[in-house]
């Protein structure tokens, strides 16, 4: 059989792949700790770490708990939903135990038991309950990635692809067994092997029993009377009843079988089955290839990622073991976003679709930059998206992968400073406010990218403001600066006079604007009713948008490499 | 987004004086209240409650006697707000507030029957009723001349030590300015953080070292309205013990520090005496509904709830508070477009001469009330039976020139609320 050969050619694809995806674990560099040591120190340590932790009686219960509980009993997922669980449940079970009693059935049920015959039961019956539970948690979660607001926010088209390539394995695989079940081919086929006769007269009762029992559509239809049929059922019971059950316990196979039963002519005269076979067995050897370079990857990982996540934090790590375990981390991400549900920043996303600011697809900007595969303006935006997080730690505790995100972040984030992307507030340190103003000029947005709320733009926002300076009393930020204007270069009142001029870009590099805490109490005192925190933040918002597109237009551009010059050296004290 | 509904005796709009004091006079009669309005206004509060300082306003007359020139002054303007009012109604309204400040820490000091002559950060001289009590001294120094050091700061724009002491020369001689840095302060200055730094007895004991090898022979020390935010009381006892003499603030420019202690006083003892706030908030739209009564779409931006009110007092304020809005031909009650007192056109706004002492028409623009505070048509017949208006919305008075800005906030407030209550108390409850 050639398609041996694409079963090998997918099982060496996989195993390479797991090889190589592990062996990044130890190279990757994802946070400072990296920097300090090299790869094979970093394998060592895992191999220690791991050593270790098996060795240690109460680590190694940690582990199997978290195996039994976490891992098996997908205990996270169960608190979170128990919709998602009973998904989860049965698309992981359905598929595992496919695997097990049907894909590599030579290998597992047929060992063990030498009657076994995939065409008898219980294996049959297990064998499309398994089916039709996979595709029910196929199904769910499919629904679930649509249905969810953020959740369809947040899903790729990866992720779709993937549930569908489960679903085309399982469908294709049933409809292979339904007309397998019509085929007379196959029949036939079956027949010269087993029963060692091409002898018409010999197995036209065998042909009555199987129409009849067995639901084989035979062109023509043989005559079935009562002696056919007990004579049939004799030769049934010599040559084929050790390996075949009736099909009617194919729950998922059987209605299909019934279905095609009028087309079975034309099946056999295409030879459909073999095809379906082909495909079945293809598309199985895709999913298998691919394993390593998708989520799928996470059968592996996820348990893994769950049993050292139950050893604790990454902080209680060696330093020199964290790298390796954020880059589990990293492989251990199935995408479900439900860290970015309960993400707190999440409603930023709303006002700057900036989609680095959701931590399940900040994950996938982490590792495109520990890879190195970042542009100036992808790594703008993950510096932006990353710097909105405020560590409040949900992700970490929603993951149900056991992934020590607010670890991530805090590598990643010191990664972002290093490659030269600081948090905005760390670029507006470099200039003062009227150096910003020139910059800035050059830079404006281009009008597609404007939110759609935009208060800064609008003369009616300012036109209340009478210079009382209230804002600037209450503010708390001038209230601990010892000298204002040193420190802030300006006050809120005097941000907001700049706004009524539309002077707009020499406000935006103003420190005030950038040390804004947020508590509007500006905002809330002005007596005026002028919405001066609003102000600041979208004026934040603005620059941040002006920087990444200048960053992006430097980029494009490599001869002017000053669109952001340097600091000076006479800048801003502090800075 | 969904909007709640409330449902309350009385709405109040507004937040500046007026408001303030008909929450306060709600509350004391049990009325279920509910607040609406932008406190920040309160800032604009200068520290002196004015009753009548200047009467006839043409001739520029201080007055000495509040209580008689009120008299005078209902009989020369019958017309006035104040007209409307028992002599004792307004007493009694004063004597309530007052002794609401006293209450929550922030007492204010009377001469009774007389104003007193303050000194301003401009250096001019202003007659007022009631003083903060860190201000109680200032008045008194002045009057005898004592020989007083008045300090300023460096970074503080508006106040100048300088300037006062040159402008009240002829008034009093031996007034000595000063000019000193600010403890642990550098740049401009903003009186409200300074109040609070003042707070703490450290800063307190810096300034009182700074200030002393100033103090020659001075019997008085005089400062901006610095002193404190919370603990007037305590600040002003360390100042004085440190430096040996009594101590007093002069306003300053708005918005004050004055005036946000008392915006904060309000805003923590109103909700404690049942008024139910809705601050940071307007009223956005307004309609009348079954019976009567008043439903008001509030929200800062957009509408966020209904309020269903059986009765409104309106103390919206004039063009600063946006209770009244000069488009380009005429003057709009804002909120429920009530007819506006109003010279006949743009042209008779003003007079001629900006500094023109009997002031303008358009100051004494304003809606106009029947005997119970309730807005009248031009007819000078009653518009609703359960609408009420308050303070400096009223027409026929000029507060500023006349310098009765508190006094008539505080007791048009109060009249405005007696006949709310009886309102309320003759329709069956809803």
């Amino acid at each position: 059989m050639r398609l041996t050969y694409f079963a090998y050619l997918a099982a060496s694809i996989c195993l390479a792949g797991v090889l190589y995806r592990l062996g990044r674990w130890f190279v990757l560099p994802l946070g400072p700790e990296s920097l300090e040591t090299t790869p094979l120190r970093r394998g060592i340590n895992a191999g220690r770490a791991v050593f270790a932790a098996v060795i240690h009686p109460r680590r190694l219960a940690l582990m199997l708990r978290a195996l039994l509980l976490e891992v098996a009993g997908q205990r996270q997922i169960l608190r979170q939903s128990p919709l998602r669980w009973v998904m989860h449940m049965a698309l992981s079970f359905g598929i595992l135990l496919l695997l097990l009693v049907h894909t590599f059935d030579d290998y597992t049920v047929a060992r063990l038991f030498s009657d076994y015959a995939a065409t008898l039961n219980p294996y049959m019956l297990l064998r499309n309950l398994l089916g039709l539970l996979a595709l029910a948690g196929v199904i769910v979660a499919l629904a679930r990635r649509w249905r969810d607001p953020v959740i369809r926010g947040t899903t790729r088209r990866a992720d779709r692809l993937l549930l569908w390539l489960l679903a085309a394995i399982v469908v294709s695989g049933a409809v292979l067994e339904a007309a397998q079940i019509v085929s007379p081919n196959f029949f036939d086929q079956m027949v010269v092997d087993y029963m060692g006769s091409d002898d018409p007269e010999e197995i036209a009762p065998l042909k009555a029993y199987w129409a009849k029992y067995f639901d084989v559509a035979f062109t023509p239809p043989p005559a079935a009377d009562a002696a056919a049929l007990e004579e049939g059922a004799q030769l049934h019971a010599d040559y084929c009843a050790s390996c075949h059950a009736r099909p009617t316990s194919a729950v998922m196979a059987y209605p299909l079988a019934r279905a095609f039963k009028p087309l079975a002519a034309t099946m056999a005269r295409i030879d459909l089955e073999t095809w379906l076979w082909y495909a079945h067995y293809l598309i199985s050897c895709l999913a298998l290839a691919l394993l390593p370079f998708t989520k799928l990857f996470h059968l592996l990982t996820t348990p893994l990622s769950l049993m050292v996540r139950a050893q604790g934090p990454a902080a209680a790590d060696a330093a020199v073991n964290r790298p390796a375990r954020r880059a589990m981390g990293l492989d251990a991400c199935t995408h479900c976003g439900e860290c970015s549900r309960h993400c707190s920043v999440a409603p930023i996303f709303q006002v700057i679709p900036n989609r680095e600011i959701l931590p399940s697809e900040k994950l996938s900007g982490v590792a495109r930059l520990a890879a190195g595969r970042t542009s100036p303006r992808t790594a703008m935006a993950l510096a932006e998206g990353s710097f909105i997080c405020t560590a409040c730690g949900r992700c970490t505790l929603w993951c149900p992968s056991g992934i020590d995100l607010q670890d991530l972040w805090a590598a990643s984030k010191k990664d972002l400073r290093r490659s030269g992307y600081p948090d905005p507030h760390g670029w507006i340190r470099r200039h003062s406010a009227s150096q910003w103003a020139e910059i800035l000029a050059g830079h404006a947005a281009p009008a597609a990218a404007k939110p759609a709320v935009c208060l800064t733009d609008n003369p009616n926002t300012f036109w209340a403001c009478v210079q009382c300076s209230t804002c600037t009393n209450v503010c708390p930020v001038v209230a601990v600066s010892a000298d204002p204007q040193r420190d802030l270069e300006m006050t809120p009142q005097q941000v907001m006079n700049l706004m009524r001029l539309q002077l707009k870009e020499a406000a935006m590099g103003a420190r005030m604007v950038w040390d804004c805490v947020t508590c509007y109490k500006c905002q809330e005192h002005c007596p005026q009713g002028v919405r001066v925190a609003d102000v600041l933040y979208e004026l934040r918002n603005e620059a941040c948008r002006r920087l990444s597109f200048a960053q992006e237009r430097r980029a494009s551009n490599p001869n002017r490499t000053t669109i952001i010059p340097p600091a000076s050296s006479e800048g801003k004290p502090g800075a | 987004m969904k909007e709640k509904e409330i449902a309350c005796d009385l709405v109040i709009i507004g937040t500046g004086m007026a408001g303030m004091a008909a929450a306060l006079f709600a509350a004391r009669r049990g009325l279920d209240a509910v607040q609406v309005g932008i406190t920040g206004e309160l800032g604009f509060a200068s520290g002196p409650l004015d009753l009548l300082g200047v009467h006839p306003v043409a001739e520029g007359r201080m007055v000495g006697d509040p209580w008689q020139g009120i008299a005078r002054l209902c009989r020369d303007e019958p017309l006035h707000p104040y007209a409307k009012l028992e002599i004792a109604t307004i007493r009694r309204a004063m004597e309530d507030f007052l002794a609401f400040l006293q209450t929550g820490g922030y007492p204010h000091v009377t001469l009774g029957a007389r104003n007193q002559m303050l000194v301003t950060a401009a250096g001019t001289r202003k007659p007022t009723y009631a003083v903060p009590h860190t201000m109680q001294h200032g008045p008194t120094a002045l009057a005898h001349q004592a020989p007083c050091l008045l300090v300023g700061f460096e970074g503080l724009k508006g106040f100048s030590a300088r300037q006062i002491a040159l402008s009240l020369e002829r008034h009093w001689p031996d007034l000595r300015p000063v000019r000193l840095p600010f403890p642990d302060a550098q740049g401009e200055l903003y009186t409200e953080h300074m109040a609070r730094s003042l707070d703490a007895a450290e800063t307190r004991q810096k300034l009182v070292d700074a200030i002393r090898p100033h103090l020659g022979d001075a019997q008085y020390v005089g400062l901006p309205a610095v002193l404190g935010f919370y603990r007037t009381e305590r600040v002003l006892a360390d100042l004085q013990q440190g430096l040996g003499v009594p101590v007093f603030e002069i306003p300053t420019m708005l918005p004050a520090v004055t005036g946000v202690r008392l915006r904060e006083l309000f805003e923590q003892r109103l909700p404690a005496m049942g008024i139910r706030p809705l601050w940071q908030q307007r009223v956005l739209g307004v309609q009348r509904v079954n019976g009567g009564r008043w439903s008001l779409a509030v929200g800062y931006t957009e509408a966020e709830r209904l309020v269903v009110a059986r009765s409104v007092l309106l103390c919206s304020g004039r063009f600063f508070g946006k209770g009244l809005h000069a488009r380009r031909h005429a003057i709009q009650e804002t909120i429920f477009d009530l007819p506006v007192v109003q010279p006949v056109d743009r042209e008779a706004w003003h007079h001629k001469d900006l500094l023109d002492p009997q002031g303008h028409p358009i100051n004494r623009a304003g809606v106009a009330v029947d005997e119970n505070f309730r807005p009248v048509d031009h007819q000078g017949n009653t518009l609703f039976p359960n609408l009420f208006a308050a303070g400096s919305l009223l027409a026929y008075q000029d507060w500023m020139r006349q310098k009765c800005g508190s006094g008539l906030a505080v007791a048009t407030a109060c009249g405005a609320v007696n006949s709310c209550a009886d309102f309320l108390k003759q329709v069956a409850p809803a």
